[in-house]
Formats: C-alpha cells, sequence, structure tokens
C-alpha cells in the first residue's frame, strides 16, 4: 500500500468518527426526548414514543437509511447524502439510547427520592441533583456501548453515497486487486478507533465514581 | 457539550431540507446553472466508464465526458456515488440531476426515463478465466455458473441468452461487477457476463487472469446517459444532449473513447429504439 | 408515489424463498453461535492462561470491527490465503463466528455471576468439574444471560441483511431485487421494513415468553 492509498484510508476513518461522533451526540439528545415521552404519564406521547422505538430498532438499518434517502422526497424532504446518514444513524441509536435511559432511571432508588421528597426538594430539584446524575452514571457503559456499535454499523451508509472506510477499502480493494490487504486495515482502523472509545469510556466511568455523586 | 454546535447541525440540516423546496420557482437548467453544480449519480464500480483508479482517484470516460459537458454548461460536476441497484431509486427521488452509469439502453428503461445521445456500444459478451480451456464460444456457458451485476440489462441479457442453451446457466447476482470479477479470479464462477467495452478493460489490465470469449452473445445495444421524464427535468436534459451531440460532432468523444477503451465506436446521436 | 400491491403477490413465491434462506441461517449461526460462545467462554474461564488470552484478542477484534469488513475479508480475502466458500457457507460461518464472540462475553459474565457459594457448596459434596458446569453453573448461568441472549438474537436477526452484500439469496436480496427488476422501488422499501420489524418483534416476543417460562426455575 502507497502512503497516498493509507492516506486516503486515514481520511476515511476520519470521515467515519465524524459521522458517528455527530450521530451519537444527536441521538443522545433525541433519545432523552424519547425516554422522556416514553416515561410520561400521557399516552399520547408514550404511544408514539414506544413505535418509534420498536421500529428503529426493528427495521436494519440498511432498510432504514433507504427510507430515508429515497422515500422522503416523494413528501417533499430532499435529505443529501450525509444528511440522510446522519439521520438514520441518529435515529437508531435515539432508539437504543432511550431504553437504557429509561433502564438508568428506572435503577434509581426509590428512597432515595423519598427522602429529597422529605427534604422538601422540588420535582426539577430531584430530577436534576437526584435522578439525572444517578441515571447518567448508570448508563455511562451503555453509551459507550452504543458508541462502539454506531462507529460499526456506519460501515453501511454507503448505501446513500456516503464514501466512509469501508467504502474506501471496497474501492481501493477492487482498484488495487487487494481485497486482504485493504480490508485488514480498515479493520485495523476501526479496531484501533474503538478502543480508543472504550478506554475514553472507561476513564468517564472513574471520573463519574470519584465525583461529588457518591 | 457545546449547545452551539448542536444548533448549528440542526439548523444546517433544516436548511438542507428546505432549500430544495424554495428554490423549486426556476425550471432545472436554470437552477443548475444558479448553483454553477451539476449533480451526477453514478456507481464507481463500473470500470472503464466509472471506477477508483490504482492511485485512489475518481477516473475513467464518464470523468472525462461530465467534464466536457460541465465546460459546455458552465458548471462544475458533483458526483454522488452509489451501489447500482440504488442509483436509479435515488434519480426518481430527485437525488441528483442524471445518471451517469452509463446504463443499457432498453424498452422498460426508455418506457421509464429518457436517455441521452448514446456513448459507447453495450453489447454483451462473456468474460473468463484466462486458463480456462472449456469455454471456447460463447454457448459453452450451459450449464455454468456466470456473474452479472444485479439490477443490470446484462444480467437481463444472460437469463434471455441462458433459456436458448440446451442447459441453463447458473445466474449469480453481485451487488457490481467488481465483486463478480473477483469470483471469477477466485474460481467461484465460470465466466462473467458484461459489455464488451468493460470486459475488454478488465482483460487488458490483468492478461493473465481474465481473457474475452468472442462474439459478443447479446443483441446489439448502446450505453446511454440517463434522466427521468419529468417535464421539469427536460430543458436541463435537453441542454446535456445538445453538448453531447457537440462534443460527438468535433471529434472530442472520439478521442475519450479512444483512450478508454482502445476504439472508437459509431454512435447516433439519437438514444435508437432498442432491440430488446 | 403508489403502492401496487400485485407486484408484491406475484413476487410471493421468491420473497418466500428467500425469508426460507434468511431463518434458515439466522438459527443456524444461533445455534452454532451459542454453541461456539459457550466453549470459548469456559475456556477462558477454565482454560490455560495463553490460550484464555488468544482467545480474549480474537472476541476483542471481532467485537470491534463491522461485520461487514469481516464478511468482505472472509469472503473475498479468503479466496488469498485458500479459503474459498460459497456465499451461504462464507455467510453462515461469518456470522456464527461473529455471534460466538458476542455470546462468548455474555456467557462469561454469566460465569462471573454465578454466586462463588454454589459452586463451593457443590464441591464441599463431592461433585466433578464436569457436574459443577452440567448442574450448576449451566441452569444457574441460563436465567441469568436470558435476556442478553434474546437481545443478541434480534440483532443477528437483522444482520444477516447484510448477507445480501455477497450474494447470498435472502430476504433483502430478492426484496430489492424485486425493486430493481419491477421499479417497484417503493414496495420493496415498505415490505423489507414490515418484514423485519415483524421478524424482530416475533423474536422479542418469543424471547419474552420463554423467560417467563424458565423464570417458575429462578434461584433465589
Amino acid at each position: 500500500m502507497t502512503a497516498r492509498l493509507f492516506e486516503l484510508m486515514l481520511k476515511a476513518a476520519g470521515y467515519t468518527v465524524v459521522i458517528s461522533v455527530a450521530s451519537i451526540g444527536i441521538g443522545l439528545l433525541v433519545g432523552i426526548l424519547v425516554c422522556a415521552a416514553k416515561l410520561s404519564p400521557r399516552p399520547w406521547l408514550r404511544w408514539p414514543a414506544g413505535v418509534f422505538v420498536s421500529f428503529f430498532r426493528g427495521v436494519p438499518l440498511l432498510v432504514q437509511l433507504l427510507l430515508i434517502y429515497n422515500l422522503l422526497p416523494a413528501v417533499g424532504i430532499v435529505v443529501p447524502s450525509v444528511v440522510a446518514a446522519l439521520v438514520g444513524l441518529s435515529l437508531c441509536t435515539a432508539a437504543y439510547q432511550a431504553e437504557n435511559l429509561r433502564g438508568g432511571f428506572a435503577s434509581v432508588p426509590r428512597g432515595l427520592l423519598e427522602a429529597a421528597d422529605m427534604a422538601g426538594l422540588s420535582p426539577w430539584q430531584q430530577f436534576r441533583r437526584i435522578r439525572a446524575p444517578i441515571a447518567l452514571r448508570l448508563t455511562v457503559p451503555a453509551l459507550v456501548n452504543e458508541a462502539i456499535l454506531i462507529l460499526k454499523a456506519s460501515s453501511l451508509v454507503s448505501v446513500v453515497g456516503v464514501i466512509e472506510l469501508t467504502r474506501t477499502a471496497q474501492n481501493l480493494a477492487a482498484s488495487t486487486y487487494e481485497p486482504l490487504l485493504f480490508y485488514s486495515v480498515a479493520g485495523g482502523l476501526y479496531l484501533a478507533i474503538n478502543w480508543i472509545v472504550a478506554g475514553g469510556g472507561a476513564l468517564a466511568e472513574r471520573g463519574l465514581r470519584r465525583g461529588r455523586l457518591a | 457539550m457545546n449547545k452551539r454546535f448542536f444548533v448549528q447541525i440542526a439548523l444546517g440540516m433544516g436548511l438542507s431540507m428546505t432549500m430544495p423546496l424554495l428554490a423549486q420557482a426556476q425550471d432545472s437548467l436554470a437552477r443548475v446553472k444558479a448553483a454553477g453544480v451539476l449533480k451526477v449519480g453514478t456507481e464507481t464500480a463500473f470500470a472503464p466508464f466509472d471506477f477508483i483508479d490504482a492511485a485512489g482517484d475518481h477516473a475513467g470516460f464518464n470523468v472525462d465526458a461530465f467534464a466536457e459537458v460541465g465546460k459546455e454548461l458552465g458548471v462544475k460536476i458533483q458526483w454522488v456515488e452509489l451501489p447500482w441497484d440504488g442509483v436509479l431509486p435515488a434519480l426518481e427521488a430527485g437525488q441528483f440531476n442524471m445518471v451517469a452509469g452509463p446504463a443499457t439502453i432498453t424498452k422498460a428503461r426508455m418506457e421509464r426515463y429518457r436517455f441521452l445521445s448514446p456513448v459507447a456500444e453495450a453489447t454483451v459478451a462473456v468474460l473468463k478465466g484466462a486458463k480456462d480451456a472449456t469455454i471456447q464460444k460463447p454457448e459453452d456457458i450451459a450449464g455454468k455458473m456466470v456473474g452479472a451485476g444485479k439490477a443490470t440489462a446484462q444480467l437481463a441479457q444472460l437469463k434471455t441468452y441462458s433459456a436458448t442453451l440446451p442447459k441453463p446457466v447458473v445466474a449469480r447476482e453481485y451487488p457490481a461487477f467488481n465483486e463478480a470479477y473477483a469470483d471469477l479470479a477466485a474460481g467461484r464462477i465460470a465466466a462473467v457476463a458484461n459489455s464488451l467495452p468493460n470486459i475488454a478493460y478488465v482483460a487488458s489490465k490483468q492478461p493473465g487472469t481474465f481473457a474475452v470469449v468472442k462474439p459478443p452473445f447479446g443483441q446489439t445495444s448502446y450505453f446511454g446517459y440517463i434522466g427521468t421524464k419529468k417535464p421539469d427535468d427536460q430543458p436541463l436534459l435537453d441542454a446535456v444532449q445538445a453538448a453531447l451531440v457537440k462534443i460527438k460532432a468535433d471529434g472530442r468523444m472520439k478521442k475519450m473513447q479512444e483512450k478508454w477503451f482502445g476504439t472508437s465506436f459509431d454512435t447516433p446521436d439519437v438514444a435508437p429504439e432498442p432491440s430488446f | 408515489m403508489s403502492f401496487d400491491l400485485a407486484v408484491v403477490v406475484a413476487a410471493l413465491p421468491a420473497i418466500l424463498a428467500g425469508l426460507q434462506v434468511t431463518l434458515g441461517i439466522w438459527l443456524a449461526a444461533l445455534a452454532l453461535g451459542i454453541g461456539l460462545g459457550f466453549a470459548v467462554a469456559a475456556l477462558r474461564h477454565f482454560g490455560p492462561g495463553p490460550l484464555g488470552l488468544a482467545l480474549r484478542l480474537a472476541v476483542e477484534v471481532l467485537r470491534g470491527t463491522p461485520f461487514l469488513i469481516q464478511i468482505f475479508l472472509l469472503y473475498f480475502g479468503g479466496p488469498f490465503v485458500g479459503i474459498r466458500l460459497d456465499p451461504v457457507p462464507a455467510g453462515l460461518l461469518g456470522l456464527s463466528v461473529y455471534a460466538a464472540a458476542y455470546f462468548s462475553e455474555i456467557f462469561r459474565a454469566g460465569f462471573v455471576a454465578v454466586p462463588r457459594g454454589h459452586v463451593e457448596a457443590a464441591q464441599c459434596v463431592g461433585l466433578s468439574r464436569a457436574q459443577i458446569v452440567r448442574r450448576i453453573l449451566v441452569p444457574e448461568m441460563t436465567m441469568l444471560v436470558l435476556p442478553q441472549c434474546v437481545n443478541m438474537a434480534v440483532i443477528l436477526v437483522k444482520e444477516t441483511a447484510i448477507l445480501s452484500i455477497i450474494a447470498v439469496p435472502e430476504a433483502t436480496a430478492v426484496i430489492s431485487a424485486l425493486g430493481s427488476q419491477q421499479y417497484a422501488f417503493v414496495e420493496s422499501l415498505f415490505l423489507l421494513a414490515l418484514i423485519y420489524w415483524l421478524l424482530v418483534e416475533a423474536c422479542g416476543w418469543a424471547g419474552r415468553a420463554l423467560e417467563r417460562r424458565l423464570s417458575k426455575f429462578r434461584f433465589a
């Protein structure tokens, strides 16, 4: 592999990282909203949130991406390749993150909330000081897991025209007739990125554990 | 987390969704000229028309031809690369102005799309392993496993031809012809059915691995670039058609054909009525 | 945009054949993945150190890279090192090994989560190592790991769709071919979404039913 081709692979890996990180971020925000809707006492919020989670966890990402890219224009929304990829990855991870968050909130000990009630904390204060920090700490490992899943899932976004790491490897494997080399290098790059993410996650967890919440 | 970053992303996404709607007022040609960009959908696994070369660059006949079209229209070309079976749905969805490909001009496609001036012959032939002595003429593929690209006219031609053979071939469909070539090299399949310009190029690049079986088995056909039949798209497609005819008339097309195919074709100015 | 049901009805036999391939590969990969995953977890838990380390590395690599890259390496890279598999066996092998990596992690966590006291008690009454695995570890672990196994089974259903990229004639390949051959793009996308959604919901439902049935055997 020439230096130039390796550089192309590195650039493509950068693209993979940018798209994945943006999707995780947007997905977390949407996931928080969906989780709030799912925990809501109002059925007209709970129901759509339930369908959202079920749909985006039930349909393969490949199909979701094509739906967004090829069918949204039929209702007047033309999303370019990168946006389609971002929307697809974000909504998919949002569905999973909403469920992770719900699990986190469900495991906040009731006793703590009762104590907070007694101490006269308002519901907002309870949320900010007790429920959110505890749920966050409980869901950090799940979030790191999700980040790794999305990094790997981003290998599919070439079906909507985004040329990332996997597609670049595929292109170069075909033009150089060296599939073994290019797919191995791509695999190595994914592995390196994921190890960095996992390491970062472990640090964040330790930080949160040592933090003022204990 | 940086709030402004997300606001920007959200704004950007919102804008990019509404922009095409706002721009709908003018016709397609005026819009493309105003933007200065012609968006072309293609598949980069179709050498020598469209591929990624060994240096990692997007290259091929299409890149050269559209550079000339861009010059004629005074616009830049923006490529959107998709797997082939995703290209036509995305064209219909309005993701780009037209499709390079190119695609074989067939009756079914003519009914649904507008073909511009043909750029090369597309008649289908057999590519085999260089050391395979069992295939000497096209009908020798009877009963063997033959690969072709998914959703391609070449695959349809292979199936039609197969029905005329004493023993039908086993057709294996690939997302792209590149994968079919790889499987032929690996010995998983006995042959690949693709248009003559394509397999002639592949065989010339790897003479020790592949060989072309002559004559072609398919019916004579042409390759052309595609647009939709939407009335709104016609002014733009008229302009690209005129540019292609001009490029043919002044000899530029011939030069590009010789560069990429090693030969030139006499192609009609207007897409002819296909035989299949 | 219109939906032509006639196209779908005419293609039903082909679609059913594709579904059969999807289900066949899924079930086979599930069984192989669970078996292999259990073996890997057991070897890492009880086997010699260097072997455990090697297996750990393999599991990390399989979990840290996209399935698409793995299947490309196996299918297109394989022939260069003498492994020449056809699409279906390659897809089955790739998916099983991929699943095994995840299942082994689930089982490993399960081994660790079985209370040490139970194992010690079994040792005290003189059970052999094999007996402890068969009578104590496996049954207790099954209850602990069942929800994650169901989760993984659901993920595997969706991963089978990726095998269409190496020309395995499964549901996604058949249905998307229907789209491109007859220009029935809308129909094929809707159909794909619907079929996988139903499959995944059915799988999740069956898994939860199984959990409920087995929960009466739960240990305190």
